[in-house]
């Protein structure tokens, strides 16, 4: 079974990390994981698309094949624009409303959950930089493909040691968020 | 035992030529290679090797090839950009047989072209990076592990052959991060090749005369053994002459001790191609480096709708593996062509194979090639 996610955003949000703990922990688990990132000359500020494909099998083509992507997440709208057509009918994008703009095309196509994951980071974690934390117990409460201990394990593993108690409330308020997102969306 | 590691290829590239004993790196960074120079900055200074980066790629690559000279193992990594700046020192290394390991993680050119993305148009450059004759060694890795082995051998033909050896990787190859299986590390260290050396008096060393085909035996600087380095074309003893049948001699000999050696007996035992289920294919694609990985799903999804694809893989570019090529232009009536350049590779099959009737799919705009565009265009052959 394949499993292909996206993380879109800009350069310097930190969502490279979050695709290279997914793999990691895909990996930790006995099966095949791969992150491959694109992203533009800008340092900051240019669109960032992060392709993760996890697979029990071996995985050749290491990028997202347009169109069959299972879950995208967005805190960019430059790149959500970009990139959200890789993503199947049907499928779920989560995205921070503050800063991402779906258009009513785009609800009718795809499941759009609103998640202000920027603004969880910054005030009820306390860290900006957490967001990719927040997005990756967002993603893995949605898409349910990992052992969630693992991923944390994984993703600690990752991560200065001063900072695992922010980082652990940053995952926990994102697995609380998605959960309540699935509630209201009938998931 | 074998080593699962979670890498990218870039780091694996650093890591195989930290673990085939190259003690010296020297280069200037640059997108999408600079991790290889991060990585060999971590290492290098743990066992007592030098790192340094220098003011350009130039300077670069002139004090890795001062190392080599000296008889360490060093390597320098750069893009596409940087080879063109290095072109010059290239050529020294060429004439003057001097090992050294060029690593170029390929993105969009020509000049700066596309920094961050991904291609595949440095293959021409590689067969053909400076002026004059000679004969490039190329390899080009088209997984992680490969970025690990390649690297490794790499090394080994630049020390059995006394030669720039060039690693191709590509953005996407480079940058890729997921698992990877290494061989066993005790395997690695006795398969290490060192250079020969003279090892009778100093008055009776001729470090360039050999004879056809073989490559020069240069001791390392500074051990009692005099001898001349230049650019200039040179005698026996490495000073500089005009004279007309040494001048034919060193050029037959120095494109010799790779094409010649090469279409006899191979460079050496490695595998210089894959073959992906081609056994029983009635389509051939044909594709190198981080685009085989998307033809290898293309075979795949070709499959699954019914049609039998195979792919052949060259991993050593230069020189091609011209009589498998030949073979697989025999056995196949229909062949697929893939590359992320123009038809640089091509030009090499069409030569090798004799026809130019192929399908082809060639991009040049910083974008992979997915596997349901490389699937279409083959269903259209049928």
């Amino acid at each position: 079974m394949r499993h292909t996610i996206r993380f879109t955003g800009v350069g310097g949000q930190g969502v490279l990390l979050a695709g290279e703990i997914m793999a990691a922990a895909k990996i930790k688990l006995g099966g095949h994981g791969l992150k491959t990132a694109t992203y533009t000359s800008q340092v900051r500020g240019g669109a960032t698309v992060v392709d993760i494909t996890l697979d029990d099998n071996e995985i050749f083509y290491p990028y997202a094949n347009e169109g069959e992507i299972d879950f995208m997440l967005s805190v960019a709208n430059v790149s959500y624009q970009q990139f959200k057509n890789g993503v199947k009918p049907g499928g779920i994008i989560v995205v921070e409303p503050n800063l991402v703009h779906p258009t009513e095309e785009d609800r009718q196509k795809w499941i759009i959950v609103e998640i202000p994951i920027i603004t969880i980071a910054k005030e009820e974690v306390g860290n900006v930089i957490t967001q990719s934390v927040v997005a990756l117990g967002i993603t893995n409460e949605f898409t349910g493909v990992l052992d969630p201990e693992t991923l944390r394990e994984v993703m600690l593993s990752k991560v200065p040691k001063k900072v695992h108690d922010v980082n652990n409330k940053a995952w926990a308020l994102g697995i609380q968020y998605a959960k309540e997102a699935k509630a209201k969306i009938g998931m | 035992m074998a080593r699962e590691v979670i890498s990218t290829g870039n780091e694996l590239a650093a890591h195989a030529a930290f673990d085939a004993g190259c003690m010296f790196f020297g280069g200037y960074p640059i997108t999408p290679s600079s991790e290889v120079m991060h990585e060999m900055s971590d290492l290098l200074p743990t066992v007592g090797g030098k790192f340094i980066q220098m003011e350009d790629e130039i300077a670069g690559i002139s004090v890795a090839l001062g190392a080599s000279m000296a008889g360490t193992k060093a390597m320098t990594a750069t893009s596409g950009p940087g080879i063109s700046l290095k072109a010059e020192q290239i050529g020294l290394a060429f004439i003057a047989e001097v090992p050294l390991v060029i690593i170029n993680v390929m993105r969009g050119g020509p000049s700066t072209g596309l920094p961050t993305r991904v291609s595949q148009a440095d293959i021409g450059q590689a067969q053909y990076p400076t002026h004059g004759d000679y004969a490039s060694i190329t390899l080009c890795a088209g997984s992680l592990e490969e970025c690990y082995t390649q690297t490794v051998r790499a090394f080994n033909l630049a020390e059995k052959y006394m030669t720039p050896v060039f690693m191709l990787l590509d953005e996407t190859v480079g940058h890729m991060h997921g698992k990877a299986v290494l061989p066993d590390l005790e395997e690695i260290q006795a398969s290490i090749v060192n250079r020969k050396r003279f090892d009778g008096k100093p008055e009776d060393y001729r470090p360039y005369d050999v004879p056809m085909n073989t490559p020069a035996v240069l001791n390392p600087m500074f051990e009692g053994y005099r001898f001349h380095f230049t650019g200039l074309h040179h005698g026996p003893t490495g000073f500089p002459t005009e004279d007309a049948a040494q001048c034919q001699f060193n050029i037959e000999r120095l494109v010799g001790k790779i094409d010649a050696v090469s279409a006899d007996v191979g460079l050496d035992d490695d595998a210089d191609y894959e073959e992906f289920m081609l056994d029983d294919a009635e389509v051939c694609l044909i594709a190198y480096g981080s685009i085989s990985r998307g033809a290898k799903e293309a075979v795949m999804k070709l499959r699954n709708d019914g049609i039998k694809a195979g792919l052949f893989r060259p991993i050593m570019i230069w020189p091609s593996p011209a009589k498998k090529l030949k073979e697989i232009g025999q056995k196949f009536d229909k062949i697929f062509v893939t590359e992320l350049n123009m038809g640089q590779y091509l030009k090499e099959i069409e030569r090798v194979m004799g026809r130019s009737d192929f399908t082809t799919l060639h991009k040049a705009n910083g974008r992979p090639i997915a596997p349901l565009e490389m699937v279409a265009k083959v269903k259209e052959m049928f």
